[in-house]
């Protein structure tokens, strides 16, 4: 197995803050990676850097063994690497199936074409890659619908798609299930599981009933730092993540 | 009929009638004439605003850039042959170019600092034509230099002869009309055509993307700034056209032409006119020009007017008189299909 997406030394600071340092990681391709940790751990901040929303102020990124780093986020989703957001970042005045159209678009003609006047409706295949990411969501009954109407759960799973309608090889997820009811939250884990078993997956988590129950491995962000790498069980069984989370940190947090 | 071709049909019709309508209301016919003109600008400076969310404080740069190219080749490159077509295909280049060279700084910028920076490189255009005495008569501008024939085939035609005579009563006489005003209805004609084909083809799709969600669009794999880059370039290239248009017409270019009151005068035409609707920016620039033509000459605080019809627009009727139109026409519908249902 090789990796699909690895990380030597990787470090971001804000001024004198290092919000992630030294960071070595690596998933493997078809791999369920989970990244944990408490508040404030620099989760996001680190999916930020693999998406390349944000650049990097040490290290580097290796994606299929190249490196990716001077790359912004525009340049490596056309590589195959797609987000979906914490807080569900849709295109809320276009329809449902628009919103996937947009990426299909994008990965069909690259990131700038100047088609000036022909429309992209012409573009079968567009259509095709929207239906089926919506379909992959189950959200293809409301194609026709506004998205910023949509409920909270199926916006989130609106984000998704429009990240698996740019047909991604490795798909980020921060936070999937935040916020959503226990109906929502088990339709998305779900989901995860499905789209697990043809792309590699990157989740950032709070639920750790969902994080323990798909990961294939887990790890966990402690102060910007690779606190440890391991199995659900492995890491379940960790006096340092236990400390970690249990010391001045609430319980709740682990059980949120 | 499909809409695209009742859309051209409707402004050709517009255009067919406009200068007699026009003569009417006290408009005479040259006055139609630079309204097209102008309003080619103003359809230019809405893809920008409207269409990409880009306001620019600095488009006399190519409305006055394109004027002074458009002179500057009859006088010093074809004095012999002033052919219509080079002058303006010129102008209309040579705004390209700029916007591109502006544009690569600027599209990285938002909000009030992209309106600054095109407000600097305005000014610095400016400076630049008004101490180029030698080429541009500095604060005097251009006059009187060859006016540019149309060659088509193996014609040669002045767009300054009139139309045959024949009296219409209280819409005028035919021959009030010249060769100009069919020209400038051509073009606009083009433009207008060209520009609703814009808004609606993959490029339009994608800009509006980015104008609504510029974080999701670049995570999708958009270059959002070669694309507004490029929206620049094609607004800087009409309002260039416009420009050069006009100084063929008046047959001079003012300083006024490069001036910041200038690059004003688009965002009022194209805000009151309501930004994001193809007609608003033709229909403000008509409004506001002819305003200005009736009431400058009887009255002295023409400018005081101008800025309460502005106030006014915004406080009242935000989406611009065509805006505000749309939207009323689009409840109708939405209430008239929801009464349907009903029943």
């Amino acid at each position: 197995m090789t990796a699909i997406l690895e990380t030597k030394l990787l470090g971001k600071s804000f001024g004198h803050f290092a919000a992630n340092a030294d960071i070595d990681f690596s998933v493997e391709q078809g791999e369920l990676r989970a990244v944990i940790g408490p508040n404030g751990a620099g989760k996001t901040t680190f999916f930020n850097l693999l998406s390349g929303t944000t650049e990097a102020t040490s290290g580097t990124v290796f994606f299929k063994g190249t490196d990716i780093t001077p790359l912004d986020g525009t340049k490596r989703v056309h590589l195959g690497i797609a987000k979906a957001f914490q807080t569900a970042n849709i295109y809320p005045e276009q329809t449902v199936l628009q919103n996937c159209r947009l990426a299909a678009l994008a990965h069909t003609q690259g990131a700038f074409a100047l088609e000036l006047l022909r429309r992209s409706g012409r573009l079968s295949g567009v259509d095709a890659l929207a239906e089926r990411a919506l379909e992959q969501v189950e959200l293809a009954g409301l194609a026709g619908v506004r998205s910023g109407d949509l409920a909270h759960g199926d916006k989130k799973r609106l984000d998704i798609a429009i990240a698996l309608a740019t047909a991604p090889e490795i798909l980020l997820l921060d936070e999937p299930v935040a916020g959503m009811s226990r109906d929502e939250a088990r339709k998305t884990e779900a989901l995860v599981r499905k789209l697990a078993s043809s792309m590699t997956v990157l989740i950032i988590e709070h639920d750790m009933d969902l994080i323990m129950g798909i990961s294939d491995s887990i790890t966990v962000l402690e102060s910007g730092r690779v606190l440890a790498n391991g199995t659900p069980a492995e890491i379940r069984a960790n006096q340092r993540v236990q400390d970690a989370y249990l010391g001045g940190h609430s319980e709740a947090e682990i059980d949120a | 009929m499909s809409p695209g071709l009742r859309f051209a049909l409707l402004t050709a019709l517009g255009l067919a009638l406009f200068p007699f309508a026009f003569h009417a209301i006290d408009g005479y016919a040259g006055l139609a004439t630079q309204i097209l003109i102008m309003s080619i600008a103003s359809i230019g400076f809405n893809l920008l605003l409207g269409y990409t969310g880009l306001l620019s404080y600095g488009h006399a740069m190519f409305y006055g850039g394109g004027g002074y190219v458009a002179a500057l080749l009859l006088i010093r490159v074809m004095p012999q042959h002033p052919n219509l077509w080079l002058a303006v295909l010129g102008a209309t280049l040579a705004a390209t170019v700029l916007a591109l060279l502006v544009g690569a700084l600027a599209v990285r910028l938002y909000g009030i600092y992209f309106a600054l920076l095109t407000l600097a490189f305005a000014q610095m255009i400016f400076f630049v034509v008004e101490q180029s005495q030698d080429w541009t008569n500095g604060d005097d501008g251009l006059q009187n230099f060859p006016a540019a024939m149309l060659p088509i085939g193996p014609y040669s035609i002045d767009l300054g002869t009139p139309l045959p005579a024949l009296p219409l009563g209280p819409f005028g006489n035919l021959s009030d009309i010249k060769l100009w005003y069919i020209f400038a209805a051509l073009v606009f004609f083009g433009v207008m055509i060209g520009v609703r084909a814009l808004t609606r083809s993959q490029f339009g799709e994608v800009l509006t993307a980015i104008r609504e969600n510029e974080e999701r669009s670049t995570l999708i794999g958009f270059n959002a700034p070669a694309y507004r880059l490029a929206a620049f370039a094609i607004s800087g290239a009409l309002t260039g056209l416009a420009g050069a248009l006009r100084a063929l017409y008046d047959g001079s270019v003012p300083i006024d032409s490069v001036g910041i009151e200038r690059s004003g005068s688009f965002v009022i035409f194209t805000i009151v006119g309501g930004v994001q609707t193809l007609f608003g920016p033709v229909v403000g620039t008509g409004l506001i020009m002819y305003l200005e033509a009736v009431l400058s000459g009887k009255l002295d605080y023409w400018r005081l007017i101008e800025g309460v019809i502005f106030v006014a627009v915004i406080i009242f009727l935000p989406a611009g008189i065509v805006g505000t139109i749309n939207n009323r026409v689009k409840e109708r519908r939405a209430l008239l299909a929801a009464s349907v249902r009903a029943k």
